[in-house]
């Protein structure tokens, strides 16, 4: 990449837009709106992470991934991480803070949404639709994988337009080898999965390198994580960025429309920066806690929160796995990870096996000997150390995979984001605090869809499974706090991203979500930001601002 | 570092956990209480508190029980023990090549699409799986 990212210029004071957050949807913005001539400025709390930093290409990578590169940040515990309350929730949430955000960390499942997830009321009577339909989306899903880079075969059966890729698939190996041929027994629907992640060089990126190391980051340089793919023509176009950026409140105008906001740098100094136009893009946990953070006379239960709605409708994506062992040496430490195919056999509803909509399957490898053993402390000393330490590593060590199940979370008012009463931040702000539970739709999916993927490594040969019915650290995909909808009692957000009660105030990540979905979501938010966002470029005459 | 006292310590403790067995060494024989604690300590930091700790708890006693003691009396550092000991053990590019793990090596990607073209075929001939917008 080139060095753009050194590029300082002065701020405006007022500037067009100012997007918070420069991860996956803060990133699509600040450069859609820098190339169609707007004054824009992003306030990104994190740092730039240069691939150099990676573990991924070192010794000591399964060593430092555990607390460095952890992807829950209360784990981490990095400079740029908040503390996140999760004493009352199933499921940690996993983010990372930095340009680039979340991207940085994760394993570049590239998944459109299938149609039938716009419309979960009208098919299955649960959730709601969407206010757009896939074919809407369609085409902003193609324009992102153009500029990702995405890596897939073309022809899948399990999308209506069947769709093609940039880039040719990352190879199978022997891991996804066994694993198709397993699922062709059962006759069961596999793919060769799509990943942003470039098989052949593109753009700014190199080609995969197959270090495994998708998750904590890529050394490569070869995975589409923003910082890369969208940051240096961001700069280019004129935006400006502002690092060590933590944003405490999004300020108002005295007709209660979004002005700017208020940020803290990383020598504690507070700043204001005015906007006539404020984008948030800080994920589904961070978004709402900066709304709930901005009370104000016209926004006095948090900003744009008239409904009650800001935080509420959780939806974190329970993940369950089966891990299969088998006899062959696999290779299974090699990438993607990534996934290596995909399976949408059993996504679909199907009541008669006691629950409504489905789950994703994903199969990925296991990664290197330490990643096997960690957390066994008070377990029986014999079963993972003495004799038994070279036992499994003989065992497992390049001869296991999973196949893992991304079930479909259906909005439950109850699960939600707070402001936590005593909780803060290392800058004094009161940090989120979650509260979620599993519904038992949620767990009866993940408990059928196991038992399926049990018979997918039966059929392939595996010689031991284990399985896990939901994996505590699996929050990777935060969605549904400010709902997107057309009644602006029962929504935040319009189909546009705007707040119904806050028109300039335009939120474009996945706190919009109406539903979850099953399938891992940065593609379409993605897409579902550059919808937005290129409305608000085409209607910029019409587009209520502050200051006016 | 440690002190000579805490390394004899944690020399006994780590060859309980990674005996020699199987045709591999011990933790001691891949110099993991000489050389490569050092190492994995420098990578984790966070967990040499507590892994100090399973060294104060495990200083007495036959090493076996002394292991039994640390899990059954504070898993936070029984976690931190096995985790250093096992990492220490994997950063020795000799056990490395005894269990065949190259660790992350390059190895660039490659098309093998031919070699499950055929395979797919049937994917497709079962047809469609998606329900459509309902319009």
């Amino acid at each position: 990449m080139s060095n753009t990212h050194l590029i300082k210029r002065p701020l405006p004071d007022v500037v067009d837009v100012l997007v918070i957050g420069a991860g996956a949807s803060g990133s699509v913005a600040v450069f859609e709106l820098a190339r169609n001539g707007f004054s824009v400025a992003c306030l990104e709390q994190g740092d730039w992470t240069p691939a150099t930093e990676f573990a991924g290409d070192k010794p000591e990578w399964e060593l430092v991934k555990q607390k460095k590169w952890h992807p829950n940040p209360n784990v981490r515990q990095g400079p740029s991480d908040y503390p996140i309350n999760t004493d009352e929730s199933d499921v940690n949430p996993l983010l990372y803070n930095g340009v680039g955000g979340s991207t940085i960390l994760y394993a570049a499942h590239w998944c459109r949404m299938m149609p039938s997830d716009f419309q979960t009321r009208t098919l299955d009577d649960v959730g709601d639709d969407w206010p757009f339909t896939y074919e809407d989306l369609q085409p902003f899903y193609e324009e992102t994988e153009r500029l990702m880079g995405v890596s897939g075969l073309g022809g899948d059966p399990a999308y209506p337009d069947e769709p093609s890729f940039p880039l040719p698939p990352l190879p199978l190996g022997k891991v996804g080898l066994k694993a198709a041929a397993g699922m062709d027994k059962l006759g069961w629907h596999w793919w060769p999965g799509a990943n942003s992640i470039a098989s052949k060089e593109v753009g700014h990126r190199p080609a995969c390198l197959r270090y495994g190391a998708c998750l904590t980051g890529c050394p490569a340089g070869a995975k589409a994580s923003t910082d890369l793919t969208h940051w240096p023509d961001a700069l280019e176009a004129g935006a400006h960025l502002v690092i060590g950026a933590r944003v405490r409140e999004i300020t108002v105008d005295d007709k209660g429309l979004a002005s700017g906001a208020v940020y803290i740098d990383r020598d504690g100094v507070e700043h204001t920066q005015k906007a006539r136009i404020v984008v948030l893009a800080a994920n589904g946990v961070g978004t709402p806690r900066l709304m709930l953070l901005s009370k104000s006379e016209h926004h006095p239960n948090g900003l744009a929160n008239s409904t009650d709605l800001v935080g509420r409708r959780l939806m974190m994506h329970p993940y369950g796995a089966a891990v299969g062992t088998y006899e062959d040496e696999l290779e299974s430490w090699l990438g993607p990870a990534g996934q290596i195919l995909h399976s949408m056999e059993f996504y679909e509803t199907d009541k008669s096996r006691g629950f409504v909509r489905g789950a994703k399957w994903n199969l990925m490898p296991s990664g290197g000997p330490l990643g096997m053993r960690s957390g066994y402390g008070g377990r029986p000393v014999d079963e993972s150390f003495g004799v038994n330490f070279h036992k499994n590593v003989k065992r497992v060590l390049g001869r296991s995979f999973e196949w893992g199940v991304i079930a479909e979370d259906l909005p439950d008012e109850s699960n939600r984001v707070i402001l936590d009463p005593e909780l803060t931040d290392s800058d004094g702000i009161p940090a989120p605090k979650l509260l979620y539970k599993s519904s038992e739709n949620t767990e009866k999916l993940i408990k059928w869809h196991v038992a399926r993927a049990v018979e997918a490594h039966e059929a392939a040969g595996a010689t031991s499974i284990e399985t896990t019915e939901l994996m505590r650290d699996c929050g990777w995909h935060l969605l549904g706090t400010t709902k997107m909808g057309n009644d602006p009692l029962t929504s935040v957000v319009n189909q546009w991203g705007a707040a119904h009660d806050c028109p300039n105030l335009i939120i474009i990540d996945g706190s919009v979500f109406t539903t979850s979905s099953g399938m891992n979501p940065t593609a379409t938010i993605m897409a579902n930001a550059l919808r937005s966002i290129r409305h608000l470029v085409e209607n910029r005459a019409t587009q209520p601002m502050s200051g006016e | 570092m440690l002190t000579d006292e805490q390394r004899a310590v944690y020399s006994r403790l780590a060859d309980v956990l990674i005996p020699s067995a199987e045709g591999m060494p011990s933790a001691s024989e891949a110099d993991v209480p000489t050389k490569w604690i050092n190492d994995a300590l420098g990578y984790r930091p966070d967990l040499v508190p507590a892994f100090l700790r399973a060294l104060e708890i495990g200083a007495d006693g036959e090493a076996e029980a002394a292991v039994l003691r640390i899990n059954s009396t504070d898993s936070v550092a029984f976690d931190a023990l096995g985790v250093l000991t096992s990492g220490s053990y994997f950063l020795n590019p000799a056990i490395k090549e005894l269990i065949g793990y190259p660790g992350q090596v390059p190895s660039p990607a490659y098309d093998d699409t031919a070699s499950y073209i055929d395979m797919l075929a049937a994917v497709v001939e079962r047809g469609p799986i998606f329900r459509p917008t309902v319009t």
